[in-house]
C-alpha cells in the first residue's frame, strides 16, 4: 500500500512540522496529496501559516506551491481567495480570523494551485479541522509554518511527519544530532502512574494551575500563573515527599534553572505534551545525565521524517548519506528524501 | 538610437522608474565596492549594474574611501516593467482613529483598562521602534500608547527575552503583546518571532491574547506568516497600532 494509504487508515489528521524553515515541509505535502489522488483518497489540507505563495516572504526565494486536486476540501482566508489560480466553491465563511480575513472552507472544483492558510491558534486549529473532516474527506493535512512547532501538539493532529534537512546546519553531524533531539522529545514517555494521571487529567480544567504531588497523592498549588522565570518559587515548594511537579504549560530553561538539580532528580516532571519543552540538544542531554526525569500526559506519534538534502544557501548533501545517516540514528521510523523519488 | 520613445501617459500594466521622460528607466544607485578607485572599479561597477538589469550603466560620481574601498554612484536605465494592476497588498483592515477618536472608543466600548504589554525582544538592543509606538512622546507627531487614557500601556525595553515579555502579559492579563524588531542579523528575528508564538501557545495564552509585531522588515502579511494577529511596517504609528488593538478587541468580544 502506498504510504498515504497507511496514514489515511491510521489517522485521521496528520501535521506536516518544519524542524526549520525552507526544511521541504510544502514538497513533502505536494507528494503526498499526489500519492492520495492515485490512491483515490480525499484530502483536506490547511496550514498554520500560509502557504502556495509564489516566492518566500522572508527570503523572497521561490517556493513551491501546493496543487490541489478537485474535490480536495481547503482553508482559505477571505483576502486570498482571489488570488486562487482555481475555481474554488465556498462551503462555510467560519468565525476564525486571520490577519488576511475570516477563514472560508472550499471545496476546489477544478485541479490547480491555491493559497493556502488557517486560523492562528492551535486550538482553533483543531476546530477548523473538525469542521473540514465533516465534508466528508479520508485524511486531514496541516501544514505547518516556517519552525513552528506547537501545532504537532497531539491536541491538534494525530500523528505527524517531520521535515528536516540542509538548511538546519552545514555539518551533516549537527542535522542528524538536531532531528533526533526532537524526534526523542516527541516520544517522551507517557507518565503510566494511572492515579496521578487521573488526578491531574481531573485538576487541569483549561486553566494554568501548577500542581505538585506528594507521595500520597495530595496536590499542592504554589498559586503562580505561569512557570516561566518561576524556577525558584517551584523549587521552594519541593520537599522530600514530592513525587510528581505538573506545569501546563512551556518548559524552558528559565524554569529548569531555577530548580536545585538535587530536588529535581527527587522528582518527576509531568507536561501536557512533547511540545511544552523549550530546551536544546545539548543542555537537555546534560539535564538526562543529571538525572532528570520527565514524563507527559500524551506523546507525538512520528509517522515519518522526510528529509531535504539541499539548503537555500547554496551547498547540499548527498542524497543516501544524509537519508540514512538519519534513518540510522532514528531506528524505527521511516525516513523519506523529499527531492528523490518521494516518500515510496 | 534610444528604444525608448516619449509618450506622456502611463501605462500601468508596465510602469519603470521615470527620470526626464516617461518609461526611460532611469534609476541612480549607490554602492561601494572593496577595491582602490579607478578604471578598473568603474568598469566592475558598470558591469555589476549590467547584471542588475541595467542599460547604459554610467559612473557619475566616486570617491575613494581609503584602505582600498571606493564609493561609486552610477546612473543606468532599468530595462524591466512591473505591472501595477496585478499587484495585490494585504494591509491590516481596520479604520485608523486617532489617539483622540481612540480614548472615545475605549470609553464608548470598555470599562476597564486596555492592557498592553510590550518589548524589543531577543538580540534586538534597539529601543526605537518600540519606543516610538508606546512612549509618552511617541514619534513624528503621534503620540505613544501611554498617553492613550484608559489603556495601560508597559514597555519593557530592549534585549527582553520572549518568556519574560510572556511572563509580564500574564501577570497584568494583558489584551495585547508587542513585539518590535528594529535590527537584527541573519534573519534572527524570524526564529525569534515563532518563539514568541510558539511559546504563547504551550503556555495556552495564544488565543487568549493579540500578539503584534513591528518593525522595518515587518509586513501584515509576513505577520501571518509567522502566526502573528498583526504586523506593522514603516510609516505606522500608535494610532494605528490602538485603533487595531481596539477594534479587534470589540469584533472578539473581549471588552
Amino acid at each position: 500500500m502506498a504510504f498515504v494509504g497507511e496514514l489515511a487508515e491510521k489517522y485521521n489528521t496528520v501535521s506536516i512540522v518544519g524542524m526549520a524553515k525552507n526544511s521541504g515541509k510544502t514538497t513533502a505535502l505536494n507528494y503526498l496529496l499526489e500519492e492520495a489522488y492515485d490512491e483515490g483518497l480525499l484530502c483536506a489540507v490547511t496550514s498554520t501559516g500560509r502557504d502556495g505563495e509564489t516566492t518566500d516572504l522572508v527570503t523572497t526565494t521561490e517556493k513551491p506551491k501546493v496543487y490541489l486536486f478537485s474535490d480536495s476540501i481547503v482553508s482559505v482566508p477571505e483576502q486570498l481567495y482571489e488570488l486562487a489560480e482555481t475555481g474554488l466553491e465556498i462551503l462555510r465563511r467560519t468565525q476564525y480570523r486571520t490577519a488576511l480575513g475570516n477563514v472560508l472552507i472550499c471545496r476546489v472544483a477544478e485541479s490547480g494551485y491555491v493559497q493556502i492558510a488557517g486560523p492562528g491558534s492551535i486550538r482553533e486549529h483543531k476546530r477548523l479541522c473538525d469542521d473540514m473532516r465533516s465534508y466528508g474527506c479520508d485524511i486531514v493535512f496541516i501544514d505547518g509554518a516556517i519552525d513552528r512547532k506547537s501545532i504537532a501538539a497531539p491536541e491538534s493532529s494525530d500523528a505527524i511527519i517531520l521535515a528536516t534537512g540542509a538548511v538546519i546546519s552545514r555539518s551533516l553531524k549537527v542535522v542528524v544530532e538536531e532531528t533526533v533531539h526532537i524526534v526523542n522529545l516527541y516520544r517522551t514517555p507517557v507518565l503510566e502512574d494511572e492515579e496521578a494521571r487521573s488526578i491531574f487529567e481531573k485538576e487541569d480544567k483549561g486553566v494554568y494551575r501548577i500542581l505538585a504531588m506528594d507521595d500520597e497523592y495530595r496536590v499542592k498549588d504554589p498559586g503562580v500563573r505561569t512557570a516561566l522565570g518561576a524556577g525558584s518559587t517551584l523549587d521552594s515548594i519541593i520537599d522530600e515527599h514530592t513525587r510528581y511537579l505538573y506545569i501546563p504549560g512551556a518548559f524552558t530553561e528559565s524554569i529548569v534553572g531555577g530548580i536545585n538539580p538535587k530536588k529535581l532528580r527527587n522528582i518527576t516532571l509531568v507536561l501536557p505534551d512533547p511540545t511544552r519543552i523549550f530546551i536544546g540538544a545539548t543542555r537537555w542531554q546534560q539535564l538526562l545525565k543529571r538525572g532528570m526525569k520527565l514524563r507527559v500526559m500524551e506523546n507525538i506519534e512520528v509517522a515519518a521524517v522526510t528529509v531535504n538534502p539541499y539548503a537555500p544557501a547554496g551547498y547540499h548533501f548527498d542524497h543516501e548519506q544524509l537519508r540514512s545517516a538519519v534513518a540510522d540514528a532514528l531506528g524505527d521510523v521511516p525516513v523519506f528524501d523529499v527531492r528523490a523519488g518521494g516518500l515510496e | 538610437m534610444s528604444k525608448t520613445t516619449a509618450v506622456s501617459k502611463v501605462d500601468l500594466t508596465k510602469i519603470m522608474p521615470y527620470g526626464d521622460t516617461m518609461n526611460d528607466g532611469q534609476v541612480q544607485m549607490s554602492f561601494t565596492l572593496p577595491v582602490p578607485d579607478g578604471d578598473e572599479a568603474w568598469e566592475a561597477a558598470r558591469q555589476l549594474a549590467r547584471k542588475m538589469g541595467l542599460d547604459e550603466p554610467n559612473v557619475v560620481y566616486h570617491r575613494d574611501l581609503g584602505i582600498g574601498y571606493t564609493y561609486m554612484i552610477v546612473y543606468g536605465k532599468c530595462t524591466h516593467s512591473v505591472d501595477y494592476t496585478k499587484i495585490h497588498v494585504t494591509k491590516v483592515e481596520s479604520n485608523v482613529m486617532d489617539r483622540m477618536e481612540c480614548i472615545k472608543y475605549m470609553e464608548d466600548h470598555f470599562n476597564r483598562p486596555v492592557v498592553v504589554v510590550g518589548a524589543s525582544t531577543g538580540t534586538d538592543a534597539h529601543t526605537v521602534g518600540i519606543d516610538a509606538i508606546m512612549n509618552m512622546k511617541g514619534f513624528h507627531g503621534h503620540f505613544g500608547l501611554e498617553r492613550y487614557t484608559g489603556m495601560t500601556a508597559i514597555n519593557m525595553g530592549s534585549q527582553v527575552p520572549n518568556e519574560e515579555l510572556i511572563a509580564k502579559a500574564i501577570e497584568l492579563k494583558a489584551d495585547a503583546i508587542l513585539v518590535s524588531q528594529t535590527v537584527t542579523q541573519k534573519d534572527v528575528h524570524i526564529t525569534n518571532l515563532t518563539n514568541m508564538v510558539e511559546l504563547c501557545e504551550a503556555e495556552g495564552i495564544r488565543d487568549k491574547i493579540l500578539l503584534l509585531c513591528g518593525g522595518p522588515r515587518i509586513s501584515h502579511e509576513l505577520a501571518q506568516e509567522l502566526g502573528f494577529d498583526a504586523g506593522f511596517g514603516p510609516e505606522t504609528y500608535a494610532d494605528h497600532v490602538a485603533s487595531y488593538i481596539l477594534q479587534e478587541l470589540v469584533e472578539r468580544k473581549r471588552v
